[in-house]
């Protein structure tokens, strides 16, 4: 991200019951963006879904594990990385839940919405981090 | 989160307000348990999130009334809700009407 970008981290405690609070303060401090309700809906879902599989696959609900959630913005787009203590996963190996054979299960979605709703999402190669992308559409006049 | 059990032409409807996610999926599963109709309408009118915790709680609520014999709709989502269920392919499985009176029409 370039260097007009304003961050912020967060450290949360692997606590289930956290994760609206957190969501929460992520969107108060994109209050300054002033987005529009698709695109907070979209970074919520995604910064909540991302957040519990830290916690919970990564940190099996060990509370005194922190996940580390990092926010970055400029006019152009929302950063958001979610990195946990855990062992990582393979992504790849992850089940596709839209097959018709998968749909009654219950895994799988929340990676699924995050491909699907975000405009970029790299995980790193331990598997145990997420950066996720959402460009912000602007018309190109309203840019400066 | 609200969830409130009534019933309109023998057919149970199961209105619920606000967010459906990981915190108050397990709320939402207690109320549907207390229904003893077959025939359930769901109505999302009023549900403004839901995560992929609430979609699998509804899956599991679809599987319980196919597994007696019943049937579950879902009605009046909102059109960011409803992109959740297409994304997901989840409309598929689901039966989705547009408000509460056609799904319960339908249903009877």
């Amino acid at each position: 991200m370039k260097e007009d970008s304003i961050k912020k981290e967060f450290l949360v405690p692997s606590d289930l019951s956290l994760v609206q609070k957190f969501s929460a303060d992520v969107l108060s401090f994109l209050g300054p963006l002033k987005l529009d309700g698709g695109i907070v809906f979209d970074v919520k879902l995604c910064l909540e879904e991302a957040l519990i599989n830290a916690m919970k696959y990564g940190h099996k609900l060990q509370k005194e594990l922190k996940v580390r959630l990092g926010v970055e913005y400029n006019e152009r787009e929302v950063r958001i990385s979610i990195e946990d203590q855990g062992e990582g996963f393979d992504p790849g190996k992850l089940v596709c839940c839209t097959e018709s054979a998968n749909l009654l299960k219950s895994r799988g979605r929340g990676v699924h919405l995050i491909r699907q709703l975000m405009d970029e999402v790299y995980y790193n190669k331990k598997g145990n981090a997420i950066l996720m992308v959402k460009r912000l559409k602007r018309e190109a006049g309203n840019r400066s | 989160m609200e969830a409130k059990l009534f019933e309109q032409d023998g057919v149970t409807i199961l209105q619920v307000t606000g967010e459906i996610n990981i915190s108050t999926s397990p709320d939402l599963r207690k109320v549907f348990e207390k229904n003893a109709g077959k025939k359930l309408v769901v109505d999302l009118a009023k549900v403004n999130y839901i995560d992929s915790s609430g979609l699998a709680t509804l899956v599991e609520m679809l599987k319980k009334m196919k597994s007696q014999g019943g049937s579950l709709g879902l009605a009046g989502m909102s059109e960011k809700v409803k992109s959740l269920f297409e994304i997901t392919k989840l409309d598929k499985l689901f039966l989705v009407y547009n408000t509460q009176a056609e799904a319960v029409s339908r249903a009877k």
